[in-house]
């Protein structure tokens, strides 16, 4: 079925001429109208039309991925289910606390069956607004690569503001997270 | 229902679909497990399908899902063992870790067993109860009957290597054809009894009450009626149930066999040493059960083991985390009785206190969110989320 | 509807097929080929068989993948000579280490055959293979003594006989119903640096792993053009 509905997807998009990976910057580029960030340059973006997140990676989307729900509004998921999936993801609600804006991630991050496990959870700036951070590790269900991760998130004005980043564990995370991480750290909302 | 109901469709995947007593069988006590199997030739049937299984087991013992304690593979292993009696020396257990309910064996030896269905069987007897079936197949050697059928070989393998990717994938969320190949397949009502017949005699024989073989399957009955789904839905999504006949039928059928067998000596339900081996896995395999958001199945499940054990402090953890996530109507309120009545108990994890002081903060109740966020950093003061607590307690 | 989902299956089939005719190229910059008398490690062939259904619904077939394999390690042995290298078969040993490094492969291997031979080309890469696995390869090549390693991927999938009269009908009506994909890589790892020297992608409505001697076939087109 996944197949199935994967190729359709597939043929559609190239049919209509709307994949593309698009080079990020160097300078300042906007996400999603929310927020704008600065990149090195070396990060390209996956312009998939339809919803989720969007999607930067450096090495391949089956590597490194920073991946950005940004705007999220109250009663929103982070990212539509699946094609074919019965279920509705959980929603975003603005009252949420931090730990349960993690369980909101590993939720949509656990949906094919990998596994999760939060390795710290801390205070901190984002977007210019009081916000945290978080490290994880998950086990990729798919092809049992271990990978490692961080996100950095804010809700600010009843929107969720949230920049995921996660590689391989050996490897990839170490070589792009100081990047990853300066990206982040220049988020700022846009008025 | 997927599968039509004329065709008995089952595999030996966990399942104790059961008949009346096949003609000429054995009375109780008479029925003598074969000599061990040899390894067939390569190039022979037998021989690829074995091969098939190794190339299978390969892949399996190098996955991240493995669960590698030594003390639970012990456990799991030696039930088997004391089950299998001389074909122990045959037999390779693997734990997975995935939330669904499901064991199978392979002709070669190899048996799965899924965290789904440890956390789910009440008691040791339970679990016996299932191995013992899917010995029960081994040991008659369906698989290798069915595979003299050259047309349903094909068939077979498909299913069998469906099946397996379906462990990988821990679900059959994408495996829609699984209902159409099952169909293909069938073990005959005969092998059925069979495995029945011989999985309890083995139960029995070391001393499990019989009557743990249908409630096993009672209890998933209930979880699923948990929910509200329709049966036809659960079983789209669940290896095991997309290829059984529906459960009302085969417990009237064990429930025959084991009045048949008799042994009223058979007694042994074994609850206290089956907790304390998985007590160690239980929260984790509790975590992936309640990522899996199914809140009204995991209720059944949770109302279920409480009864068994009222004064087990990490169950009312998990009861309130299931209301915690819900978060409709009451549930905060329902999650805080959990927490409160939880610490009153004994065995809750530190994180009770944390759930808690979030659940609390959620209500504006901040005082005493406070002092449950202070319980819990005293219990856990390297716990890996003391950082953001701590920004909820004043000046600490 | 059935129909237009054939069509536009058939549709985004012809476009992968398409991909393959880029022109990119095999090696990373500045290798030309192996030295003298390196050892390469054979990894243990990734490998799975499938049959295609009336539905178009591809389902493994485990049978077919067990005789594929056999007929796999045969034909590596005997082109040994031909890959002018001392080659070290590894088995599956089940250590952790080598495991992990197997599964990264095989992410890297997925981001080449999607990024550099497929239609999602990486602005930043201008054109460059450009992959590795990191200096942890140093692990493997403690485990094998080798200086490279040689990792081999496929999967194949073969038309039931339904899928066949469903084909013919299919051409009776001009609607084209792929029969088959053969898919696969073969990929030349330096042990020292972890970087991917060569790779060699097979994309194809052809080929049959089941026999033999055609199966010899597609072991010649993975390797075509292997840098001795």
């Amino acid at each position: 079925m996944r197949l199935r509905s994967a190729l359709l997807a597939a043929a559609a998009l190239v049919l209509g001429g709307c994949v593309a990976m698009v080079r990020m910057g160097p300078g300042t580029v906007t996400v999603r109208d929310a927020i704008s960030v600065s990149s090195d340059g070396g990060w390209n973006r996956l312009d998939v039309p339809g919803g989720g997140g969007e999607v930067w990676t450096s090495d391949g989307l089956s590597l490194d991925v920073l991946t950005f729900f940004v705007g999220i509004k109250d009663g929103e998921p982070l990212a539509p289910a699946p094609m074919g999936s019965r279920r509705v993801p959980p929603a975003f609600r603005a009252a949420m606390l931090p730990h349960q804006i993690v369980e909101l991630y590993e939720a949509s991050a656990t949906q094919d069956g990998s596994t999760f496990r939060l390795e710290r959870l801390a205070p901190g700036a984002f977007a210019g607004a009081e916000g945290f951070r978080f490290d994880f590790s998950m086990t990729r269900k798919r092809d049992d690569v271990a990978l490692r991760g961080i996100a950095w998130g804010a809700v600010v004005k009843g929107k969720l503001y949230l920049i995921a980043f996660r590689a391989p564990r050996l490897h990839y995370y170490a070589k792009h997270l100081p990047r990853a991480e300066a990206t982040a750290r220049s988020a700022l909302i846009r008025p | 229902m997927i599968a039509p109901r004329r065709r008995r469709i089952v595999i030996g995947c966990g399942c104790l679909a059961l008949g009346a007593l096949a003609p000429g069988a054995a009375a109780s006590g008479a029925w003598h497990p074969p000599a061990r199997f040899a390894r067939p030739h390569e190039a022979s049937e037998e021989g690829g399908l074995w091969g098939m299984f190794d190339r299978e087991e390969a892949r399996l013992k190098r996955s991240a899902f493995l669960v590698r304690d030594p003390a639970l593979n012990d456990y799991v292993t030696r039930l088997a063992c004391r089950l299998a009696g001389e074909h122990c020396a045959d037999l390779r257990v693997y734990l997975v870790r995935t939330p669904h309910f499901n064991a199978s064996m392979a002709p070669n030896g190899m048996m799965q067993v899924w965290s789904g269905l440890l956390l789910r069987a009440a008691n040791e007897a339970q679990l016996a109860a299932v191995l013992g079936h899917e010995i029960g197949h081994f040991l008659a050697r369906h698989s290798l009957e069915r595979l003299r059928d050259v047309k349903s070989r094909a068939a077979f393998a498909n299913f069998l290597s469906i099946f397996f990717a379906a462990a990988r994938a821990g679900n059959v969320g994408q495996f829609a054809q699984l209902g159409v190949l099952a169909s293909l397949f069938a073990f005959t009502r005969e092998q059925e009894r069979e495995a029945d017949r011989i999985g309890l005699e083995l139960m029995t024989r070391h001393g499990y009450a019989p009557g743990e073989a249908t409630a096993i399957w009672s209890q998933l009955l209930d979880e699923i009626k948990g929910d509200a789904v329709t049966y036809e839905e659960y079983a789209g999504r669940s290896v095991l149930f997309a290829t059984h006949p529906p459960i009302e039928e085969r417990q009237k059928l064990l429930e025959e066999a084991a009045r048949e067998i008799g042994r009223p000596e058979a007694t042994n339900l074994g609850a206290d040493s089956y907790r304390a081996a998985l007590a160690r896995h239980r929260t984790e395999f509790f975590a992936d059960e309640l990522r899996r958001r199914r809140y009204g199945e995991t209720l059944v499940l949770l109302e279920r083991m409480r009864k068994a054990a009222a004064d087990d402090g990490a169950l009312e953890f998990f009861r309130g985390e299931v209301y915690r996530m819900r978060g409709e109507g009451d549930d905060l309120e329902q999650a805080l009785n959990a927490y409160r009545h939880a610490a009153a108990l004994h065995g809750a994890p530190p994180e009770l206190f944390r759930s808690e002081g979030l659940v609390l903060r959620q209500l504006d109740q901040e005082a005493q969110s406070r002092t449950a966020f202070r319980r819990y950093l005293e219990l856990k003061p390297t716990a890996e989320d003391a950082e953001l607590i701590r920004t909820y307690l004043p000046r600490e | 509807m059935k129909l237009p989902w054939l069509v536009l299956r058939a549709a985004a089939l012809g476009l992968l097929l398409a991909g393959t005719a880029l022109g990119q190229t095999n090696r990373a910059a500045g290798f030309r080929a192996l030295p003298q008398g390196a050892k390469i490690a054979l990894m243990p062939v990734n490998i799975e068989l499938f049959e295609i259904g009336a539905g178009g619904v591809p389902e493994p077939r485990a049978d077919w993948t067990t005789t594929a394999l056999r007929h796999l390690k045969d034909l590596y042995r005997e082109r040994k000579a031909k890959l002018g290298a001392q080659v070290i078969e590894l088995e599956d040993d089940g250590d952790e280490q080598v495991a992990e490094l197997n599964r990264l492969h095989g992410a890297v291997a997925t981001a080449i055959s999607g990024h550099h031979f497929g239609m999602l080309p990486l602005a930043t890469k201008d054109g460059r293979l450009d992959w590795t696995l990191g200096s942890d390869a140093n692990v493997l090549r403690q485990r094998s003594g080798a200086d490279y390693a040689l990792f081999t991927f496929l999967r194949d999938s073969y038309a039931s006989g339904e899928r066949v009269a469903a084909m013919i009908i299919g051409a009776f009506f001009g609607v084209g119903l792929p029969g088959g994909i053969q898919q696969g890589y073969a990929s030349l790892v330096d042990l020292r640096s972890g970087q991917v020297l060569w790779f060699n992608r097979l994309l194809r409505a052809q080929g049959d792993l089941r026999q033999r001697d055609r199966a010899a076939e597609t072991i010649d087109a993975l390797l075509a053009g292997f840098p001795q």
